[in-house]
């Protein structure tokens, strides 16, 4: 069962001139939601940015750190830049109810399932 | 000071001084740029999977500091260590699975864990007493102020022209 597809790869032009990073992210499924941890160091609560347009899901972290003034960048392995990366959820998730937290850098996202996702058991009778 | 000293040269030990295989530099310049280049295509996400956490590291300099920032996602005060000697300084620390993961079925594991260690060469004398380390929303910021002496000892080479 995939709940979730990733949409990396068909990116629209981005309006902004800044560099744009795939944060990695944990999928994990629990017994009535799916877990979501996407590491994104750099952003807090008010650089969050979680949308839901049908059953597409984006995430978008905003970083505000800029080389201070007067220091020139001597080494630079992850650069400076946003985040973003979008998910299509399928119909069970139920969308809302998503819950969102961030703590030291990291996302974690509660996408709960749909009542109608729940396994149902259908009775088979005989017919006549 | 060359800029070369500043560079993180180690990711577990320093690397012994002297000069470098030319290959050795090719090799890295190679190297980064493939990751520069696949850089924001979505390639680098299952980078990784299979590694142990490692954190990136910027650098940023001035007359008067050097500024050390370390992505460190995830990670709380308590597990970093930040220790400095004469002329290398090394942070540690241990990224922490999730307990939920043991048991649960996941879909997709990009994410890394497991303890790192890295040690930078510091090309200048630092005050050692006026460090200043902090984290923030995942990210280590290590302010390291130049020893007075280091801040005289540079000269500037005016250019001429002929």
């Amino acid at each position: 069962m995939k709940e979730l597809k990733d949409q990396t790869q068909d990116n629209a032009e981005r309006t902004r001139e800044r560099r744009l990073y795939t944060p990695s992210v944990d999928i994990i499924e629990r017994e009535s939601d799916t877990l979501l941890l996407a590491d994104m160091p750099g952003v807090d609560e008010n650089g969050l940015d979680i949308t839901v347009e049908k059953r597409s899901l984006t995430i978008y972290g905003k970083v505000d750190a800029e080389i201070p003034e007067k220091h020139t960048l001597v080494s630079s392995e992850y650069g400076i830049g946003d985040y973003q990366r979008s998910f299509t959820l399928s119909d069970e998730v139920d969308t809302e109810k998503i819950q969102a937290t961030i703590k030291n850098g990291v996302l974690r996202l509660v996408l709960p399932k749909a009542d109608s996702a729940r396994i149902k058991k259908i009775p088979v009778t005989a017919g006549v | 000071m060359t800029i070369k000293h500043l560079f993180p040269v180690a990711k577990t030990s320093p690397e012994p001084s002297g000069e470098e295989h030319p290959i050795m530099s090719l090799r890295r310049e190679m190297d980064s740029m493939f990751d520069n280049f696949f850089r924001g295509f979505g390639f680098e996400q299952a980078e990784g999977a299979l590694q142990a956490f490692n954190p990136k590291i910027d650098v940023t300099d001035t007359e008067k500091e050097i500024k050390v920032y370390a992505e460190l996602p995830g990670i709380d005060e308590k597990d970093v260590d930040v220790s400095i000697t004469k002329d290398t300084l090394t942070i540690r620390g241990e990224k922490r699975e999730e307990s939920e993961k043991k048991e649960k079925d996941y879909h997709r594991i990009e994410r890394s864990y497991g303890s790192f260690s890295r040690t930078l060469h510091l090309p200048v004398e630092i005050e050692a007493d006026k460090i200043d380390a902090q984290l923030k929303k995942g990210v280590l910021t290590i302010t390291l102020p130049k020893s007075v002496r280091a801040v005289e000892d540079t000269k500037k080479i005016q250019v001429k022209v002929e």
